[in-house]
């Protein structure tokens, strides 16, 4: 079965590059382009990962993270935090919430692969 | 100005951080070129995101070229060069790179005591100049990406 993951960003170009990330791998993407659209598609997808921005409209990544967290259904979704923002305490404030990675942008893909192939499985697509 | 934040200390991090950006989103080389003089745009795309904080206050401008942009949101996007990108996608990319650099600098605010929010990017298009505020500190960053400008322009006041 395909391993599931939402990515959570007002940016469709980093939603796409997240896409593109996976597109070799048996994955399957969702899409939030904000918190409070990634809680619905969370418990409505239930995803093996989520990679959350923080710096988003409507509800930030920090915000959902809390909420993920407080949720008996959800709390037990892995989430790798992907942001622009990696000051110390920032870091240390989203750590204690619960996160299970940190990659700071500008990333490369291969690191964002390596960081989610230590939580989910990602097992490459049969080449044709 | 605070002691310890000094703007030609914020311009270094700056410099290394677009070149970065450029090099890890983009493949894209950028030098800094310090005598350069402020090129003239007819059709510019500006990303733009602000910060704010108890000590510190200001906003990141990166002021492309219209068709430097557009490489730049193919490659971004993994298109090819010459490919036309639509003006959605094209304001989506310089968005996203401004708010890579504003981060950057947040980052590097916070952890020099100067704790601070972004907001969210914004684009401006056209023939234009930006005005800082008189007790404002303003600079620009003239960077040469092959045979383009890039413009960093950081307005920051630190109480």
């Amino acid at each position: 079965m395909a391993t599931k993951i939402l990515s959570v960003d007002d940016s469709r170009t980093i939603r796409m590059i997240v896409g593109r990330t996976f597109k070799p791998y048996d994955c399957q993407i969702c899409e939030a382009g904000n918190g409070e659209e990634g809680l619905a598609a969370a418990a409505r997808e239930k995803p093996d990962l989520i990679i959350l921005d923080v710096t988003m409209p409507v509800m930030d990544g920090v915000t959902m993270l809390g909420k993920l967290k407080e949720d008996p259904a959800l709390k037990t979704i892995p989430v790798i935090m992907l942001t622009a923002e990696s000051g110390r305490d920032n870091v240390l404030q989203i750590a204690k919430l619960g996160v299970r990675d940190y990659l700071v942008k500008p990333f490369k893909e291969e690191q964002l692969i390596e960081k989610a192939g230590r939580i989910v499985t990602l097992q490459k697509k049969p080449t044709v | 100005m605070s002691q310890t934040i000094q703007l030609p200390d914020i311009c270094e991090f700056m410099t290394r951080h677009l070149v970065d950006v450029f090099d890890t989103m983009l493949a894209m080389p950028a030098a800094l070129t310090p005598k350069a003089g402020l090129p003239h745009f007819e059709e510019r795309v500006t990303g733009s995101v602000g910060f704010a904080g108890d000590s510190v206050t200001g906003a990141v401008y990166l002021h492309l070229s219209a068709t430097f942009a557009n490489r730049v949101a193919a490659a971004m996007l993994g298109l090819p060069p010459e490919e036309t990108i639509g003006e959605n996608d094209v304001n989506d990319v310089v968005g996203e790179a401004t708010n890579m650099l504003t981060g950057g600098l947040k980052s590097w605010l916070c952890d020099a005591g100067a704790g601070c929010a972004v907001s969210t990017p914004a684009i401006i298009r056209g023939a234009f100049s930006v005005e800082a505020m008189p007790d404002v500190a303003r600079e620009f960053l003239v960077f040469e990406s092959g045979t383009e400008r890039v413009i960093v322009e950081i307005h920051i006041k630190l109480n």
